[in-house]
């Protein structure tokens, strides 16, 4: 009894989980405060006095009067039945204009996963040459690095200046025809891809020092066929991250849809975001985290089939991904991107970065290096300051997250379905929450970063506790009398709190970036603050007169990727002692000459 | 006087699950049935799978047992909450069979003896009392201070002793005390056992896959096959005279220690 108890609660973990979050989106309009009357009478009847009849009315009509548990059951009812409710800006349905919505999203990201797997092949191709050919195999380079590094919303800004104002050779924004879909789909798809390519690259790095496909190699299999059967042995390892590009790109899209105006469903739950147009925003909140669970499980799924029996029997291991081993060089990145952030913020602190001073979009000069802003401000001091602000506001998340990470992490059973729902929400989509309950602030967007920020740090807590849980000193606690609270200070945190301590600061520069997404996509800071995505946002209109009042933000978020990044591959662990005993092993023809001896043996006992 | 009675336990283990259907347990133990008197030695031999770990651990109260009971001098011990237990583990330690990984590594020698003497509350001065086991086991005051990646196996094996008999247990049990001892560490571990049950009276119950150490240290032996006790009998009479043919299996797989001494 209590064994079958145990055994279900992650099954219930996931289920509350998930039932919380649709009570979560339920009761957005009573969260949010405001009185959804007073706004649904200024957006459709402005010429009509807020009377407390006038009100009355519209509450009445909405079924508000019946208060929030009433309302909420309608909400969920009126979901079962395909009535999702009624815009409170248009009066019109919201599903059907939802739906539109969705697919053009899903358009776009369709075409951005092929973007992504194309260039994950064209990355993953000579490590895959290389080892065919017997040669030692390489991983992924400085290209995938650099694809990786740029967000997407940065991504898009910087192919606006270059391909549609320079170059011209795509439309700069809309939605339609062919055209339009290239630049789009490449900034969503390109950083993915880079990312998908790294992973991949290590995957069939690591695959091809396994001693099979030497054996392979000898008995006389065609490079086709060994190229086959590695790509099948080390894709599964990669479907979870897949499946995590994924659900970053549905966040990413959001934002490549603002920028390139395109009316998908990211455009349109932000124009209800920022309307206040509530009954809009949870239709368009709750098809995102559909999609990002259907994701998820369906990623599970192709997984599960790659394996085949091989995983329910439990007798394959898995490849372990490795990186390559980091040389001293690695170092030099970081270094230099830290000293190139402190020397702009040396520079641009002393400076004003809120009274507009200069000539609006004034170019660059010796009193003005970066040129002005659209209102004459000084764009040095306003990315000087914005660093401060934005570092110091990622240095808060990363704390918050690091703490309740620690604290989930410690109890991964109960947890479980808290942390999966939350690794499968992009922050863009918790900020989206956020701001619905709360209205748009940089306080709002910490709390929507740190929402889904701690959940990769509660899921490295949980695997290392269980790692410790398995230790023999753990293990015998129980009958020295340590009860397992006790047993948290003893062993467990010690052995769990230096890996993830590292892991929360690697992930730093990640937070600083979703801040200025967040920002970028007025879901953060407000004007006039100088934070970078703010900024970004607001050189945005006039990126055709001043195209470097965009590009200097851009550059400045590439900064603080490339930081993320680099500090990234410095701390992966390496297989280099693995490596080297293999190729000493290979180098020596008698070992070859065995294993082929083994196998003729082999074969001819089975008569093939 | 009978210290410890197990009666017509049983075991069984879920397997985890393949595909959708549930698959039928495990029985790891057999109902099965013994008796240990107060000061006596005891050795429990077996192949690995024969179910030696899980009688130790439903012995340990670590594993909820499917039927069937453990007495302690008439009171029944079942698998429960530390504070539930304390009782138990003051008089029934355990000597486990990784002696370096048993030792929390941050913890000083004298913190880990001095650990379940604070835990399970035993009335004491717990740095004296954990001094006093660590002479017991020849260990002076210059170990108190060290951690276990200082020690030797052998050493490390002695404070896991001390620690086990820091709370004066009437019942020692110990999982292959030395199997993973080098020969001179073996033969002062097994002297240190023998040195402390004849001195303080406390029973030890020794699972060992290797009759010879058996033989060393106790005069009866149980061995066990597929989770029952398939002979119960004098060490010296078993190794005159087998009388299941898994008993003169594990004869043959190891020459006695006592001759070889």
């Amino acid at each position: 009894m209590i064994r079958t108890l145990d055994r279900l609660i992650p099954a219930l973990s996931r289920g509350v989980t998930l039932a919380a979050v649709m009570v979560l989106i339920a009761m957005l309009p009573w969260i949010s405060g405001r009185d959804p009357a007073l706004s649904i009478l200024r957006a459709r009847m402005g010429d009509q006095d807020a009377t407390p009849e006038a009100l009355a009315a519209i509450r009445d009509k909405l079924g508000l009067a019946a208060g929030p548990v009433q309302h909420m059951r309608d909400w969920i009812t009126g979901l079962l039945q395909g009535d999702w409710g009624t815009s409170w800006i248009s009066g019109a349905p919201v599903l059907a204009g939802t739906l539109k919505a969705l697919l053009v999203s899903l358009t776009l990201m369709s075409a951005a996963f092929g973007v992504a797997v194309v260039a994950a092949i064209l990355l993953a191709w000579p490590t895959m040459r290389r080892g065919l050919r017997g040669r030692d195999t390489h991983s992924a380079g400085a290209v995938a690095a650099i694809l990786t590094a740029m967000p997407e919303f940065t991504l898009s800004a910087l192919f606006l200046v270059v391909f549609s104002v320079w170059l011209a050779w795509f439309p700069p924004y809309g939605w339609g025809s062919a055209g339009h879909i290239v630049l789009p789909a490449l900034a969503l798809g390109l950083p993915g891809g880079g990312l998908l390519g790294r992973l991949l690259t290590n995957a069939i790095a690591a695959t091809f020092h396994e001693r099979w496909i030497a054996t392979w190699a000898v008995a006389g299999f065609t490079r086709g066929q060994i190229a086959r059967a590695v790509l099948r042995r080390s894709l599964p390892a990669l479907m979870p991250q897949i499946g995590m590009i994924v659900v970053a790109m549905t966040g990413g899209a959001i934002a490549v849809e603002q920028v390139f105006s395109i009316p998908g469903l990211g455009r349109a739950v932000l124009g209800a975001a920022s309307a206040q147009d509530l009954p809009a925003l949870q239709a368009g909140i709750l098809i995102l985290l559909v999609n990002a669970l259907a994701i998820g499980v369906t990623v599970n799924l192709i997984r599960v089939g790659l394996l085949g029996r091989a995983l329910q029997m439990r007798a394959l291991p898995v490849p372990q991904i490795a990186s390559p081993p980091p040389s001293g060089r690695l170092w030099l990145v970081p270094v230099v991107v830290l000293i190139l952030l402190a020397a702009l913020v040396m520079a641009g602190l002393p400076r004003d970065a809120y009274s507009s001073q200069f000539i609006r979009l004034q170019p660059p000069g010796l009193a003005l290096p970066l040129g002005a802003d659209g209102l004459g401000r000084d764009v040095l001091a306003r990315i000087a300051h914005g660093a401060v602000s934005t570092i110091g506001m990622a240095a808060f998340v990363t704390l918050i997250s690091l703490v309740v990470g620690l604290g989930i992490g410690l109890m991964p059973r109960i947890a479980i379905g808290l942390i999966e729902v939350t690794k499968a929400t992009p922050p863009t989509i918790a900020a989206l929450i956020v701001v619905a309950a709360m209205g748009p602030s940089a306080l709002g967007a910490v709390i929507a970063v740190s929402a889904v920020a701690w959940a990769p740090l509660a899921a490295h807590t949980a695997a290392l506790v269980s790692e410790a849980r398995a230790q023999p000193h753990v293990r015998i606690a129980p009958i020295l009398g340590v009860g397992p609270l006790r047993l948290i200070p003893r062993s467990i945190l010690p052995a769990v709190f230096g890996p993830v301590l590292r892991h929360a600061m690697l992930r730093l520069p990640g937070n600083a970036l979703a801040l200025a997404g967040l920002g970028f996509l007025g879901l953060g800071a407000r004007p006039p603050a100088p934070e970078w995505g703010l900024i970004l946002a607001d050189a945005l209109p006039y990126v055709e007169r001043a195209p470097l009042s965009v590009l200097t933000p851009v550059a400045a978020l590439a900064l603080m990727s490339v930081l993320g990044v680099s500090l990234a591959s410095l701390s992966r662990c390496h297989f280099s002692i693995s490596l080297h005993i293999w190729k000493k092993y290979m180098k020596n023809p008698d070992n070859i000459a065995f294993n082929f001896n083994v196998l003729s043996r082999v074969c001819k006992r089975f008569g093939s | 006087m009978t210290l410890l009675s197990v009666r017509d336990l049983s075991l069984s283990y879920p397997l985890p699950r393949r595909s959708w259907r549930r698959s039928a347990p495990v029985r790891a133990l057999h109902g099965l049935s013994f008796e240990m008197g107060e000061g006596e030695r005891v050795g429990l031999v077996g192949m690995s799978g024969s179910g030696k770990s899980s009688l130790l651990r439903c012995l340990l109260a670590m594993e909820p047992a499917a039927t069937g009971q453990v007495l302690l001098r008439g009171r029944p011990v079942a698998a429960g909450s530390v504070a539930a237990l304390r009782w138990y583990r003051r008089a029934v330690q355990y000597v486990p069979q990784d002696p370096i990984a048993s030792l929390e590594p941050r913890m000083t020698v004298a913190q880990s003896v001095a650990e379940p003497l604070l835990r399970l509350r035993v009335d004491c001065d717990p740095m004296r009392r954990a001094e006093e086991a660590l002479e017991s086991v020849g260990l002076d005051h210059r170990f108190l201070r060290r951690r276990p990646d200082e020690l030797s196996g052998g050493q490390a094996q002695r404070v896991a002793i001390a620690r086990a008999i820091a709370t004066r247990p009437s019942l020692l049990l110990t999982d292959e005390p030395v199997s993973g001892l080098d020969m001179t560490s073996r033969v002062q571990v097994v002297e240190v056992l023998r040195h402390l049950s004849e001195v303080h009276g406390t029973a030890i119950l020794m699972v060992s896959h290797d009759i010879s150490v058996v033989a060393g240290l106790c005069r009866r032996a149980m061995v066990m096959d597929g989770g029952r006790i398939v002979e119960d009998r004098p060490v010296a009479a078993m190794l005159r005279d087998p009388h299941h043919p898994h008993t003169s299996e594990l004869l043959n797989a190891a020459p006695p220690m006592t001759a070889a001494a």
